[in-house]
């Protein structure tokens, strides 16, 4: 026994498996000299013949750090030309979409220029589109009111919402008509109202559009990936404003800088609230 | 691990501390049972309630008095007070747990609850599990003995040692076998208790030393027992209020040879139940391997793991990408193509401008005015462009379909251009 006087033989030390790991304190007794001093003469043949041996255990750790990170790159790189790609896309359809706006708004025009020439009246079709905006608060609401209301989501005074306007909805904005002003918002309106305030319902949060990520990946499935697409969507009530609508969190606008008219009698009357059709972009102005 | 256990031989010890040759026994079983402090710790709590003797006031304390509230209307409170006079307990308040001389809330009973039982299992369990721990250096140094010394853990000494008859042997003995350290350390600890145990017969108090376990007691219990700190324990009637004392496993033993084998037949092995014990075997393991470090860095393990996800999000401020001008690149790249355009456009207007008001006001501008180079540049790379125009429409004249996209470049190109070389 040359070495293996003072502190050595626990041999039991061994096989400590069983042992629960919370049982043994960080200093234990050094068993390991005996161990080694046996290893040694073991290992000193192959020691004598090639280099140190690296353990096992760091080789592993290498090897699969190297393929993740050459994963890792692979990634990257499709991400990035991916995200190209898509930039190209949504710069085409931004460009697209410039234009035909301006194509309409310049239909319009032409269509009652070339009525009045011929002494025929041209009149436009109705608006399909609507921007909603609670006026009064939450106390003393009737039921039926309350009610629609909360369909449209307008739950909080100076709240907003895009309403695609049908018979269902006009009535609906009837019964509600004390409490909501409402009217046919212009281009500058949508684009001013969805840029500033426009906020995404993202998994039940209210998450602001800092990127077209958010847009995507929500409204992809109904060909929208960006924010011009939306703006879009809203203001030519595509076949998907549906979607479109319901993933933009109901707006939180301002109060009007001016003032109000007088909030408890319909806009026709001298006060604000009803449908003040196309006034209510003038009204927008102010409250974004 | 349980099933594959690999058993160190241990070493049998000559009273005089040297190997007796040739004389190895296989670890017993019982050393790989699983160490479960818990379940050692809550048996011991209920075992060592078992010794207790009762203790309660008088059944009669408080209410030897034939006290009778006052009633309302005497300007005294309402507590039931002593009778009679003459004397300075009279009219004092009693019977209440708050009046002095009163009874106490909730008397002591003596049918209390003293004892408590254990399942067999349980106390089984945790005995196997008590001499496991002992089998431990590591357990059995953070219980506190001092073992640096000792030959080997489990230490098993030769059967010699059960016909000691002599203390002063049993004390070279244990010098012998280096376990003397562990007795001085009791000898260091001897102390007053502390508190009023003191003058209830517990005035001293010391810590424990080790325990010797043996199988025949051929003078040994007699030996040994003066020695302060050592304990004997039959290898037939192991107690776990002397395996764990306090309910902490790792007590430093000392086997004699015997009663090391006898362990096997006592306790079993996974393998085959205890010959002794009826219906017993070792309790089964909850981990086979608990080595956890190694199963979380295993393959197994990692390949069904997802990645981790190391990217904190934090949320973004908004940006207003109507005034920002960044925040509407990133939402809209189009975006600089109209601004762009608008402030080009506005260039050519305000050139315009320049020029027909100098033309109606009559005053003629220097060459080097910035509208009048702007219209000389135009009006250059329109002759240009109608040259080019000119040189395409004659090539293709065959095709029909190629004259009109051309002119349409052209078209485009005029306006492309025309604004951009003016900066």
């Amino acid at each position: 026994m040359p070495s293996t006087e003072v502190y050595v033989p626990c041999r039991s030390f061994d096989n400590l498996s069983h042992v629960p790991r919370g049982v043994l304190p960080r200093s234990t007794m050094v068993a390991v000299t005996e161990k080694k001093a046996e290893k040694k003469p073991v290992k000193g043949k192959e020691d004598s013949k090639k280099l140190p041996a690296v353990p096992e255990s760091v080789l592993k750790h290498r090897k699969r750090r190297d393929a993740l990170r050459t994963r890792r790159i692979q990634v990257t790189l499709k991400r990035r030309s991916a995200a190209i790609k898509k930039k190209q896309q949504i710069f085409k359809r931004a460009e697209q979409y410039v234009k035909e706006y301006r194509i309409r708004e310049r239909d319009e025009i032409r269509l009652a220029r070339q009525a009045r020439n011929r002494g025929n009246y041209y009149v436009p079709g109705e608006a399909k589109l609507a921007f909603v905006i609670r006026i009064r608060g939450i106390n003393q609401v009737s039921p039926k009111v309350r009610k629609v209301l909360q369909l449209f989501r307008l739950r909080q005074i100076n709240n907003g919402v895009f309403v695609r306007l049908n018979k269902a909805t006009i009535n609906m904005l009837r019964i509600a008509e004390p409490y909501i002003t409402w009217g046919y918002p212009n281009l500058k309106s949508v684009r001013e109202l969805i840029y500033k305030r426009g906020f995404a319902k993202v998994k039940g949060q209210r998450l602001p559009i800092t990127s077209n990520k958010t847009i995507e990946e929500k409204l992809g499935k109904s060909n929208i990936i960006c924010i011009e697409d939306l703006i879009h969507e809203i203001f030519t009530v595509g076949e998907n404003f549906k979607y479109a609508s319901n993933f933009l969190w109901p707006f939180k606008l301002n109060n009007p800088t001016g003032g109000w008219r007088k909030k408890t009698i319909h806009y026709v009357d001298g006060g604000d609230f009803g449908n003040r059709e196309d006034k209510i972009n003038e009204l927008l102005r102010r409250m974004v | 691990m349980s099933l594959s256990i690999a058993r160190p031989l241990v070493s049998v010890y000559s009273e005089k501390s040297e190997v007796v040759a040739g004389s190895s026994i296989a670890l017993p079983f019982v050393f790989k049972a699983p160490i479960r402090p818990d379940l050692v710790n809550d048996v011991h709590v209920s075992m060592s309630k078992n010794s207790r003797q009762p203790y309660c006031v008088s059944k009669e304390a408080g209410h030897q008095t034939s006290a009778e509230s006052w009633g309302t209307g005497r300007a005294v409170a309402r507590i039931p007070r002593v009778r009679g006079g003459g004397t300075h307990r009279s009219g004092q308040g009693a019977f209440g747990n708050m009046c002095r001389g009163g009874r106490m809330f909730a008397p002591t009973k003596p049918w209390r609850r003293w004892h408590r039982r254990v399942n067999l299992r349980q106390r089984r369990a945790a005995a196997a599990a008590a001499v496991a721990a002992a089998g431990v250096p590591a357990l059995v140094q953070a219980r506190g003995h001092i073992i640096e010394k000792i030959p080997e853990l489990p230490l098993v000494v030769s059967d010699k040692v059960q016909e000691i008859t002599k203390t002063k042997q049993a004390v070279i003995f244990l010098r012998r076998i280096k376990a003397w350290s562990d007795v001085l350390k009791v000898y260091k600890s001897q102390r007053l208790r502390a508190g009023k145990g003191k003058m209830r017969n517990r005035r001293r108090v010391q810590r424990k030393g080790p325990l010797i376990i043996y199988y025949k007691d051929q003078g040994l219990t007699r030996a040994f027992r003066n020695i302060p700190g050592v304990d004997l324990l039959k290898v037939d009637k192991l107690n776990l209020l002397k395996l764990a004392p306090g309910g902490h496993v790792g007590r430093f033993i000392i086997w004699t040879q015997s009663a090391f084998e006898r362990l096997d037949a006592l306790f079993g092995s996974w393998k085959t139940p205890s010959k002794e014990k009826k219906n017993f075997n070792l309790p089964q393991p909850k981990m086979a391997n608990t080595d956890l470090t190694r199963l979380l860095k295993s393959e197994e393990i990692r390949k069904v793991l997802r990645a981790p996800n190391k990217r904190v999000i934090r949320s973004t401020r908004k940006l207003n990408p109507l005034t920002n001008s960044k925040a509407m690149l990133r939402l809209n790249p189009f975006s600089a193509v109209l601004r762009r355009k608008a402030v080009l456009d506005q260039q050519r207007k305000n050139n315009q401008r320049a020029l027909a008001l100098a033309e109606k006001r009559g005053i003629k501008l220097s060459p080097k005015d910035p509208a009048v180079r702007a219209e000389k540049i135009r009006e250059r790379r329109q002759k240009l462009l109608k040259l080019a125009a000119a040189k395409k429409t004659k090539k293709p004249a065959a095709k029909k379909t190629a004259p009109p996209p051309p002119k349409k470049k052209a078209a485009k190109e005029a306006k492309a251009k025309t604004p951009a070389p003016k900066k």
